[in-house]
C-alpha cells in the first residue's frame, strides 16, 4: 500500500443515493430519494418520525435493501452488498455496546473480524479510546459506564477500524441535554480530525443545524429541501421546511398582481407591495398564498423599511436573552415575536395593543394555504 | 434507584401496602412451599439418619451396592444425555420462534407449548404405541426394507430417552426463546456493520448472550429428568431402573422407608452440589448487564 492510498483510506468516501425507493406493502417509507454526499461532508437527515430518514440509513447501511433505486459509496455500487462487507462504521441509537465484553474487547471487536491479532487490535482499541478521552476504561463493563461515556465507547469502536463513512442514527437522544451538547462538539471533532463522512439522522433541528454541512428535510419518505443550515432557515423552499425549521408565523393572504413588485391583501384588508424577490414559489394574481415571517425579525415599534403591524399581546414571556410577545393581529392570527435585549419592555402587559414593523426583506411568500 | 429496585405491594391509588398485608398477600405461597416441599424433604433427611436407630447405616447400604450405585449414575446420565439431547433440539427451535414474524411464530409457539397441556402420561403412552413391536416405526422400517426383524425399541434406555426429551423439550425451549427475544435486534446489526458474518454475529454476540436461558433451560430440564417417574417406569425396561422406580419400589413394595430416605437425600446431595456449581462458574448477572 503506497501511502496516497494510505492516506486516501483514511478520508472520507464520497456517497450516492439514486432514485431510492422502499416500499413495505402498500406504504413507501421512501419514495424517490436522490442526495450526492461529497468526501468529508457531514450531513444530517431530518425529519418527522415516520419521514424515511432512518429507512435511508438502514438501507445506506445494508440492513435494508431499497425496493428500487441505487447506493454507491465512491464508485462503487454497494445497494445489495451484505452490511459486514460495506466497511462503514455506525453508532446507534442505544449504545449497542455488547454487554458481555470488556470495554476494549468492545472495541476490538470489528478488528478481531478483520482477523487482526490479539496485541494488536488491543494496542488499536486503547488508542481510539483515547481519541474519545477514554483512556484506562478499557478493562470495565458497559453497564459500568454511564450513558455518555458508553456513547463515546461506540464511537470508538465505529472508527477503530478506519471507515471512510460514519452512519449515525438518533445518536445522541437517550442523552440528557448537557451531555448531549459535549457529544455533539465531539462528534465535530472527530469529524474534522478525521475527515470521515458522515450522515447523521435526527428529529432534533438544532441538533442538526448546529452540527451539519448540509441538511436533508425529509417528510413521508420525500426530500422537502436539502442544503446548508442558512439556507434553510434564511430561505426554506417551501411551506413544510419553512414551519418545520425553526418557528415562523404564517398569515393567510390573496395575491392582488405580480410584476416587478408582487402585492397581496392580508385578511384585514391591508394591501402590501413586496418586492419579487419575497415569492419563494411562483404566485399569481388571484391566488392565495402565505406570508411567512421569523419572529425575531420583527422589531418593535412603527418603524421605516418595512410594513407595520398592530398586534394585541396576550402573552409576554420572558425566555432569557429574548422576550417573547405573543399576541394576536386583527383578524385573530397568531403572531409571535421575539425581542432581544428586551429590559425597557417591562411596561407591556397582556392586552396592550403593540406596533411590530415587518421588514420587506424578511417577508417570504408561499403558494398555497397552511391547513 | 435502590428505593425502585426494591419491590413492594402497591394499592390501587398508588399508597404502598403495609409490612403486614403483604406478609398476608405472601403467606399463601410460602406456606405450600414449606408444607408440601421443606417439611416433607426434611422428614425424609430425618427418617433417612435416625430409623430404625440414630445412623448413616442407610447411606451406607446406598453407596456400597453397586446396584444402587448403578441405578444412581444411570439416573444421572440419562437425566445428562436428556439436558443434552434438549439443548440441540431446542435451541434452532428458539432461535426460529425469536425470529419468527406473524402467523409463522404463532404457529412454531403452539407446537410447542400445545404438549404441555396433556398429560405426561398421554405423551408417554403415544411413544409406547410407536416404539411396539408393530408399532408405526417398527412396521414404516420393515416397509422400507431396511430391517426384516422388528427391532426391540419398547423397554429400553433408548425409550426413555427418546420419550423424555419429547416430554422435557418444552422446557427447554421456553427459557432459550425468551433470552433470544431480550437481545436487541440493534445487537445484530451492530455486529454486522463492524463487520461480522452472520456465522460470527451469532458465536460472538448472540450465543453468549443466550446462554442464560441455556443454563436455565438445563437446570429445569436436568432437575426434572432426574426425578422423572412416569416414563422410565411405562418405556424403560425393568433391568436398567432409574432412581425414581427405585425408590417408589423401597416405599411401595419393600416398605423400606428410612433406604427410600437415603436414596433421596444422595440425589439431593447430587442436585444441590450441581446448583452451586452452576452458579459459581457463571456469572448470569455480569451476562445480563446491560440490555437496556
Amino acid at each position: 500500500m503506497n501511502i496516497a492510498s494510505a492516506t486516501q483510506s483514511a478520508s472520507g468516501a464520497s456517497i450516492r443515493i439514486s432514485r431510492l425507493e422502499k416500499r413495505f406493502g402498500a406504504v413507501s417509507a421512501v419514495d424517490g430519494v436522490d442526495i450526492d454526499i461529497a468526501a468529508g461532508e457531514f450531513i444530517a437527515l431530518l425529519g418527522p418520525s415516520g419521514s424515511g430518514k432512518t429507512t435511508i440509513l438502514m438501507s445506506v447501511a445494508g440492513f435494508e435493501f431499497p425496493t428500487s433505486g441505487s447506493i454507491h459509496v465512491d464508485s462503487e455500487d454497494v445497494t445489495y452488498v451484505p452490511s459486514n462487507r460495506r466497511n462503514l462504521g455506525m453508532v446507534f441509537q442505544n449504545y449497542t455496546l455488547f454487554p458481555h465484553m470488556s470495554i476494549l474487547d468492545n472495541v476490538a471487536f470489528p478488528l478481531k473480524m478483520r482477523g487482526l491479532r490479539a496485541a494488536e487490535r488491543h494496542a488499536r482499541a486503547e488508542a481510539a479510546l483515547a481519541t474519545v478521552r477514554l483512556a484506562g476504561y478499557g478493562h470495565r463493563r458497559p453497564n459500568e459506564l454511564s450513558g455518555g461515556q458508553q456513547q463515546r465507547v461506540a464511537l470508538a469502536r465505529a472508527i477503530v477500524y478506519q471507515p471512510r463513512v460514519l452512519l449515525m442514527d438518533e445518536p445522541l437522544s437517550a442523552l440528557d441535554k448537557n451531555l448531549r451538547e459535549d457529544m455533539q462538539l465531539e462528534i465535530k471533532r472527530l469529524h474534522a480530525e478525521l475527515g470521515i463522512t458522515v450522515i447523521f439522522v435526527t428529529h432534533d433541528q438544532s441538533e442538526a443545524l448546529t452540527m451539519a454541512d448540509r441538511i436533508a428535510v425529509l417528510k413521508d419518505g420525500k426530500i422537502q429541501q436539502i442544503g446548508p443550515a442558512r439556507q434553510l432557515y434564511e430561505r426554506p423552499t417551501n411551506l413544510f421546511t419553512a414551519g418545520f425549521i425553526g418557528e415562523m408565523n404564517f398569515v393567510g393572504v390573496t395575491v392582488e398582481s405580480v410584476g416587478d413588485n408582487v402585492s397581496v391583501t392580508l385578511p384585514w384588508g391591508e394591501t402590501w407591495r413586496l418586492p419579487a424577490t419575497a415569492a419563494v414559489e411562483p404566485v399569481a394574481a388571484g391566488e392565495a398564498a402565505v406570508l411567512a415571517v421569523r419572529p425575531e425579525r420583527l422589531q418593535l415599534g412603527a418603524g421605516s423599511g418595512g410594513q407595520v403591524i398592530t398586534v394585541t399581546l396576550s402573552d409576554i414571556v420572558y425566555a432569557g436573552a429574548a422576550l417573547l410577545l405573543i399576541g394576536r393581529l386583527p383578524d385573530g392570527t397568531e403572531m409571535r415575536a421575539r425581542i432581544p435585549g428586551a429590559s425597557q419592555l417591562c411596561a407591556l402587559a397582556p392586552g396592550d395593543v403593540a406596533s411590530f414593523t415587518v421588514p420587506v426583506e424578511a417577508m417570504l411568500l408561499y403558494r398555497g394555504s397552511r391547513r | 434507584m435502590t428505593e425502585a429496585r426494591r419491590s413492594h405491594f402497591w394499592h390501587s391509588d398508588g399508597r404502598r401496602l403495609s409490612g403486614l398485608s403483604t406478609l398476608l398477600l405472601l403467606l399463601p405461597f410460602f406456606a405450600i412451599i414449606a408444607f408440601v416441599f421443606v417439611y416433607p424433604i426434611l422428614q425424609l433427611l430425618v427418617i433417612s439418619i435416625l430409623e430404625p436407630h440414630p445412623t448413616l447405616e442407610n447411606y451406607a447400604r446406598v453407596v456400597e451396592n453397586p446396584v444402587h450405585m448403578r441405578v444412581l449414575m444411570r439416573t444421572l446420565w440419562t437425566a445428562t444425555l436428556v439436558t443434552a439431547l434438549s439443548v440441540v433440539l431446542g435451541f434452532p427451535v428458539a432461535y426460529y420462534m425469536s425470529r419468527a414474524k406473524g402467523t409463522v411464530a404463532a404457529l412454531v409457539a403452539v407446537c410447542v407449548i400445545l404438549p404441555l397441556w396433556s398429560s405426561v402420561l398421554v405423551r408417554t403412552a403415544a411413544w409406547s404405541f410407536l416404539f411396539q413391536r408393530n408399532g408405526l416405526i417398527n412396521s414404516a422400517l420393515m416397509a422400507l426394507g431396511l430391517t426384516s426383524q422388528p427391532f426391540k425399541l419398547l423397554y429400553t434406555q433408548s425409550a426413555v430417552v427418546i420419550a423424555m426429551t419429547h416430554v422435557l423439550l418444552p422446557f427447554m425451549i421456553l427459557p432459550i426463546y425468551g433470552a433470544l427475544r431480550s437481545i436487541p435486534d440493534d445487537y445484530g446489526r451492530a455486529a454486522a456493520v463492524l463487520g461480522a458474518t452472520r456465522l460470527r454475529t451469532f458465536l460472538e454476540v448472540i450465543l453468549p448472550l443466550s446462554l442464560p436461558g441455556v443454563v436455565s433451560g438445563s437446570l429445569l430440564v436436568f432437575l426434572t429428568a432426574l426425578g422423572f417417574f412416569i416414563t422410565p417406569a411405562l418405556l424403560g425396561s425393568p433391568q436398567e431402573m432409574m432412581i425414581s422406580t427405585l425408590v417408589s419400589k423401597q416405599i411401595r413394595e419393600v416398605l423400606d422407608w428410612p433406604f427410600a430416605a437415603a436414596l433421596v437425600g444422595v440425589l439431593t446431595v447430587f442436585v444441590t452440589l450441581l446448583a452451586i456449581i452452576f452458579s459459581k462458574t457463571l456469572r448470569f448477572d455480569r451476562l445480563m448487564g446491560n440490555a437496556s
